[in-house]
C-alpha cells in the first residue's frame, strides 16, 4: 500500500516533469521541469531501495546537471523567443515513431508484470564501492579519464583567446 | 509493485524523451530530452537489479557509470552549444545545415 | 616310298639354295649338275610312285600331316582349337602331275646346259629353275590349301625372276612385272575364296573340306562364291580370258623357261587347283558353267590371235592359252579325267614345241617367222620333232593330242553342244595356225639368205630332250588311253548323297570323224595359203579383212583395257588424296580451328559485354543507390537523420523482438506512413 502510493506519486512527478520538458515554450521553464523530473526519478530509486543511486541522482543530476542546464539556458535565451513554437515540423512522424516504439516496449514489459520482489532491500553503498574498486576497477578508471576529457573539452570550447576571438 | 511497472515507467520516460529529441527546436531542449532517455535507462537498470538479482549490485554500478557519462556528455555538449551560439547567434538546430548534401 | 614323298619338294629347294649360295658365278661351274641331279632324283621318285599307283602296289589316296601351328578361339562360348597342319595328299591326279612336272623340269634343265651356255648368270639360272621346281612340286603335293597358296605365290615369283632374267633389256622386266601383277589380280579372287573356305569349314585341309561338302553343309551360294574365286585365281595363273595378257609378253624370257613354266607346268597349276577343288564346283552349277564358258571363250579368242602372229614363240604362247581353254572347258563340262588327260599330253607336246622353237631361234637368231624358211634339211631332228608336236596338237589320229582332245570334245558335246561348236572351231584354228607355223618355218623358200646359211642343228643336250618328248608326244596318248587306264587312275569320285544330275546324251560315235575331217580341211587351207614360196593369197586376204586383222593383232585391245583400269585406280587414288587434303584437312581440321577461333571470340565478346558490363552495372547500382539515398540527407538537418534512425530502429524492434511478429503488417504499414509524413516535411519559416 505504502509502496504503491510511493511509486505512483514519484512516477507521476517524473512523467509530469518529462512532459513539461518536451512541451513548454519557455526553455527556462523547461529546464526547471527537467530538474523536477530528475527528482522524481530519484524518488523511484528510493522506492527500489537503491540508496546510493538515490543520493547520487539528487547530487549529480539535480544538483549538478540540471543547474548547469539552467545556467546555459539563461546564457542563451532571449526574451524575444518566448512566443515561438518549440516543437518542429516533424512532430507527427515523431509521434508515430514513438508510438511504434512504445508498442514494442509495452509488449516487452508486459511479461514482467507479475514479477515480485524477492527480498527486502539492503544498503548498497558499500557493495557498490567494493565492486567499483574490485571487479569494475578498469571501467572506473576509464570513466575518470572520460571526466577529465570532458573537463578539458568544456574548458577548451568555452574559453576566449587573448585577442578576443572565440574558438569554433 | 512488480518489475513490469518499473519497466513501463522507464519505457514511458524513454518515449517522452525520444519525442522531445525528435521535435525540440532548441539545442538545449534536445540535450534535456536525451537526459530523460538516460534516466529511463537508469530506472530500468536499477529495477532489474533489485527484482531479478537482489543479491548483487551490478546494475546499480552500471547506473552510476551511466550517470557519470551523462554528466560528461552534457558538459561537453553545453560547451559546444555555447561555442556555436557565439558564432551563429542562434540556438535553433534547424539553422545548422552544414551537413547538407 | 610314299613316306618320303615330302622330300620331293624339299630336295630341289635345298639344291636351289646350295647353287645360289654355294659357288661363284662361273660359266663352267659344276653347279647346274647339282640341279639336274636333284631334279633327276625327284623324277625317279615320281616315276616310282606313278608306277606303283598304276599297278596297284600303292594305295591312293595317300595323306600325311605334320603339325605346323594351332590356335584357339572361343565360338559360341566354348573354346575351339584350330589346327593348321602342313601335309601331303597324293591321289591319282597328284601322281600324274608329279611325273609331268619332274620330267619336263629335268628335260628343260638338260636342254639349258647347251642353250644357256655362255650366259653371265648361268649358275643363277639353275638356282631359279630348281626353286621353281620345288615350288611347283610343293603346290602339287600339298594337302593344306594355305600351303598350296603359298606355293602358288612362290611359283608366281619364280616366273617373275625367270621372265625378267635378261633384265639388261627393257622388255623383260616390263613383261615380268605385267605377269606378276596380272596373276596377282587373279590371286585376289583366290584369296577371298580361301577366306570363305575357312569361314565356312574352319579348316584348310582338302580332305576335311571334301568331307564337309560331302555331308551337305556347304550352302550353294558359298560354294558358288568359292568356286568363282578359285576360278579367278586359275584364270590369272592359267591365262584364261581376260587375264591372259601376260602370257604372250612372258615370251621375253629364255625359251627353256617358256617351255617349262609357260607351257607345261605353271600354267597348268590353275587347272590342277580347279581339279583339286572339284568337289566344290560339283555342288555349284553356276561356278561349273562359268568355268566351262570361260574356257571355251579363251580357247576361241586365243586361237584367233595366234593366226595373225609372226613371232614363233608368240604363236606357241597363244596356242598354250587356247589349249588351257580346252582344259578349263573340259573341267567345266564334267570332264574331269578329260581335262587332266589333256593337261598331261599338252605338257609333253607343248614343251616339245617350245624346245624346238628354241632350237630354231638358237640356229637363226631371230624369232620372226617371216625371216625363216626351208630349214627342214638344215635341222632335220628339230623338224621332225616339230612335226610330231604339231601332229599331236592338231589332233591327227594316233598321236597323243588326238586321244585327249577327242575325250574333251565328247564330254563337252554331252554337256552343251554350243560349247562343242566353239571348241571344234578352235580345234580347226589350232590345226591351221600350227601348220602355218611349220610351213613358214621349215618348208617353202628361205626368206633370209644370211640366216639360212648360218642355220645348223643343235648340239646333243638340246636334241636328246627333243627325242624323249617326241616319243611321248607320239605314243603317250595311245598308251594312257588303253583300257581306260588314265580314267581309272584319275577320276572324280562323285560325292555320296550329292549325285550330280549331269546325265546327258551320249555323243554320237561319228563325232570324232567329223572333227578330224574339219581338221584336215584346215590343214589343207594352211597349205594353200602358206605352203608356197610367197604368201600372195594370205596377204590379199589380210588386206581385205584389215579391220579384223587389226583387232586380232592388237589382242582385242585387252592390254589397253587393263592399262585404263590401272589409270582409273590411279585417278581414284588422286581423288582420295584430294579429298583428304582439301576436304578433310581444310574443311574439318582447319574449319574446326576456325570454329574454335570464332567460339573464342564469342566468349571474349560475352566476357567483355556481359560480364564486365554487369560488374560495371553493379558499381553503377551502388552509385545510383547512394545517390538516391542522398535524398535522405538533402537538407542537412540532424533531427531528420535522428528521425530516420529512430523510425528504422523502432521497426526493427517490432520485427525482431519475440512475440511481436504478428504486428509485422501493422509495423510495416506504420513505417510507410512515417516515411510518407517525412516526405511532407517542409522547412518552417
Amino acid at each position: 500500500m505504502i509502496e504503491a502510493i510511493a511509486f505512483y506519486s514519484m512516477a507521476a512527478v517524473a512523467l509530469l516533469g518529462a512532459l513539461l520538458v518536451v512541451s513548454l515554450r519557455n526553455t527556462v521553464h523547461s529546464s526547471l521541469a527537467l530538474g523536477l523530473s530528475l527528482a522524481g526519478v530519484a524518488g523511484i530509486f528510493a522506492n527500489l531501495g537503491a540508496d546510493f543511486l538515490f543520493a547520487g541522482q539528487l547530487l549529480i543530476y539535480v544538483g549538478g546537471i540540471a543547474i548547469i542546464i539552467v545556467f546555459v539556458v539563461m546564457l542563451l535565451g532571449r526574451t524575444s523567443d518566448l512566443h515561438l513554437r518549440q516543437v518542429n515540423q516533424q512532430w507527427g512522424a515523431a509521434l508515430l515513431v514513438c508510438a511504434m516504439t512504445g508498442v514494442s516496449l509495452w509488449r516487452l514489459a508486459r511479461g514482467y508484470l507479475g514479477v515480485r520482489a524477492a527480498a527486502p532491500a539492503a544498503p548498497t553503498t558499500r557493495a557498490i564501492g567494493l565492486l567499483m574498486l574490485g571487479d569494475y576497477a578498469v571501467p572506473f578508471e576509464l570513466v575518470t579519464l572520460v571526466l577529465v576529457a570532458a573537463l578539458l573539452g568544456a574548458i577548451f570550447f568555452s574559453r576566449k583567446s587573448a585577442d578576443g576571438e572565440v574558438p569554433s | 509493485m512488480s518489475l513490469g511497472h518499473y519497466l513501463l515507467l522507464g519505457a514511458a520516460l524513454f518515449i517522452i524523451g525520444l519525442f522531445g529529441a525528435l521535435t525540440r527546436r532548441n539545442v538545449i531542449g534536445i540535450l534535456m530530452s536525451i537526459e530523460l532517455m538516460f534516466n529511463a535507462a537508469n530506472i530500468n537498470l536499477a529495477a532489474c537489479n533489485s527484482y531479478l538479482h537482489p543479491a548483487g549490485v551490478a546494475g546499480m554500478t552500471l547506473a552510476v557509470f551511466v550517470i557519470t557519462v551523462a554528466a560528461a556528455e552534457v558538459v561537453v555538449g553545453l560547451a559546444l552549444v555555447l561555442a556555436v551560439y557565439r558564432n551563429s547567434a542562434t540556438a535553433y538546430v534547424e539553422d545548422f545545415s552544414l551537413l547538407k548534401g | 616310298m610314299l613316306q618320303h614323298v615330302y622330300l620331293i619338294p624339299l630336295i630341289p629347294l635345298a639344291a636351289s639354295l646350295l647353287i645360289l649360295l654355294g659357288a661363284k658365278e662361273d660359266p663352267r661351274s659344276p653347279m647346274p649338275f647339282l640341279g639336274i641331279a636333284a631334279t633327276g632324283w625327284c623324277l625317279l621318285q615320281s616315276i616310282a610312285i606313278f608306277y606303283g599307283a598304276a599297278t596297284g602296289a600303292l594305295s591312293l589316296p595317300y595323306a600325311a600331316d605334320w603339325s605346323w601351328f594351332t590356335f584357339g578361339a572361343t565360338a559360341g562360348g566354348k573354346p575351339f582349337l584350330y589346327d593348321m597342319p602342313v601335309g601331303v595328299l597324293i591321289d591319282g591326279s597328284a601322281a600324274v602331275m608329279l611325273v609331268v612336272v619332274t620330267l619336263v623340269s629335268f628335260l628343260v634343265q638338260v636342254y639349258s646346259l647347251s642353250y644357256m651356255r655362255g650366259d653371265p648368270r648361268f649358275k643363277r639360272y639353275y638356282a631359279y629353275l630348281s626353286f621353281f621346281t620345288a615350288s611347283m612340286l610343293g603346290l602339287v603335293v600339298s594337302s593344306n590349301l594355305l600351303v598350296t597358296f603359298c606355293c602358288w605365290e612362290l611359283v608366281g615369283f619364280s616366273s617373275y625372276i625367270l621372265i625378267g632374267f635378261w633384265f639388261e633389256r627393257p622388255e623383260p622386266p616390263y613383261a615380268a612385272k605385267k605377269a606378276f601383277i596380272t596373276t596377282k589380280l587373279g590371286d585376289l579372287g583366290l584369296y577371298l575364296a580361301l577366306l570363305l573356305i575357312f569361314c565356312q569349314v574352319g579348316s584348310f585341309q582338302i580332305p576335311q573340306i571334301r568331307e564337309y561338302v560331302a555331308r551337305g553343309f556347304m550352302p550353294a551360294a558359298a560354294a558358288t562364291a568359292i568356286g568363282l574365286g578359285i576360278l579367278c585365281g586359275a584364270a590369272g595363273k592359267s591365262a584364261q580370258f581376260p587375264l591372259f595378257i601376260w602370257l604372250p609378253d612372258a615370251m621375253e624370257g629364255p625359251t627353256p623357261v617358256s617351255a617349262l613354266i609357260h607351257a607345261a607346268t605353271m600354267v597348268a597349276a590353275g587347272i590342277y587347283l580347279v581339279a583339286k577343288c572339284y568337289f566344290i564346283f560339283a555342288v555349284s552349277p553356276v561356278a561349273m558353267e562359268t568355268v566351262a564358258w570361260t574356257g571355251a571363250i579363251t580357247a576361241l579368242l586365243a586361237a584367233t590371235m595366234a593366226v595373225v602372229s609372226y613371232d614363233i614363240k608368240r604363236v606357241l604362247a597363244f596356242s598354250t592359252v587356247s589349249q588351257l581353254g580346252f582344259m578349263m572347258c573340259a573341267l567345266g563340262s564334267w570332264g574331269f579325267s578329260a581335262g587332266l588327260f589333256h593337261l598331261t599330253t599338252h605338257a609333253a607336246f607343248k614343251a616339245l614345241l617350245f624346245l624346238c622353237a628354241g632350237s630354231v631361234i638358237h640356229a637363226v637368231h631371230t624369232n620372226d617367222m617371216r625371216q625363216m624358211g626351208n630349214l627342214d634339211k638344215k635341222m632335220p631332228i628339230t623338224f621332225f620333232a616339230t612335226l610330231a608336236g604339231t601332229f599331236a596338237i592338231a589332233g591327227i589320229p594316233g598321236f597323243s593330242g588326238f586321244f585327249s582332245k577327242d575325250m574333251i570334245l565328247e564330254k563337252v558335246f554331252e554337256h552343251d553342244p554350243r560349247l562343242f561348236t566353239i571348241l571344234a572351231v578352235s580345234a580347226c584354228l589350232t590345226a591351221f595356225y600350227m601348220f602355218r607355223l611349220v610351213f613358214m618355218t621349215f618348208l617353202g623358200q628361205e626368206r633370209d639368205m644370211d640366216r639360212y646359211l648360218h642355220a645348223h642343228e643343235s648340239p646333243w643336250p638340246m636334241t636328246v630332250p627333243l627325242f624323249v618328248l617326241m616319243a611321248l608326244a607320239a605314243f603317250s596318248g595311245w598308251l594312257l588311253d588303253r583300257g581306260e587306264f588314265f580314267t581309272r587312275l584319275v577320276h572324280f569320285d562323285a560325292l555320296p548323297g550329292l549325285a550330280p544330275a549331269h546325265e546327258a546324251a551320249h555323243a554320237p560315235a561319228y563325232l570324232t570323224w567329223y572333227v578330224t575331217a574339219a581338221v584336215f580341211f584346215a590343214i589343207y587351207l594352211a597349205y594353200r595359203l602358206y605352203g608356197g614360196s610367197n604368201f600372195r593369197e594370205a596377204e590379199s586376204i589380210k588386206r581385205r579383212c584389215a579391220p579384223v586383222f587389226n583387232l586380232l593383232e592388237r589382242r582385242y585391245y585387252l592390254d589397253e583395257f587393263f592399262l585404263a583400269l590401272v589409270g582409273l585406280s590411279d585417278q581414284a587414288a588422286r581423288l582420295a588424296f584430294w579429298i583428304d587434303s582439301e576436304v578433310v584437312d581444310r574443311f574439318f581440321v582447319d574449319g574446326w580451328g576456325l570454329l574454335m577461333l570464332a567460339l573464342a571470340r564469342l566468349c571474349h565478346l560475352f566476357d567483355d559485354s556481359i560480364i564486365d558490363r554487369s560488374v560495371d552495372a553493379t558499381g553503377g547500382l551502388s552509385v545510383s543507390l547512394g545517390g538516391t539515398l542522398r535524398w535522405i540527407v538533402r537538407r542537412g538537418l540532424v533531427q531528420e537523420y535522428l528521425l530516420w534512425s529512430a523510425a528504422v530502429m523502432s521497426v526493427l524492434t517490432l520485427l525482431t523482438l519475440p512475440a511481436q511478429r504478428y504486428c509485422l503488417g501493422a509495423s510495416v504499414g506504420l513505417g510507410l506512413l512515417a516515411i510518407l509524413t517525412l516526405l511532407l516535411v517542409r522547412r518552417p519559416r
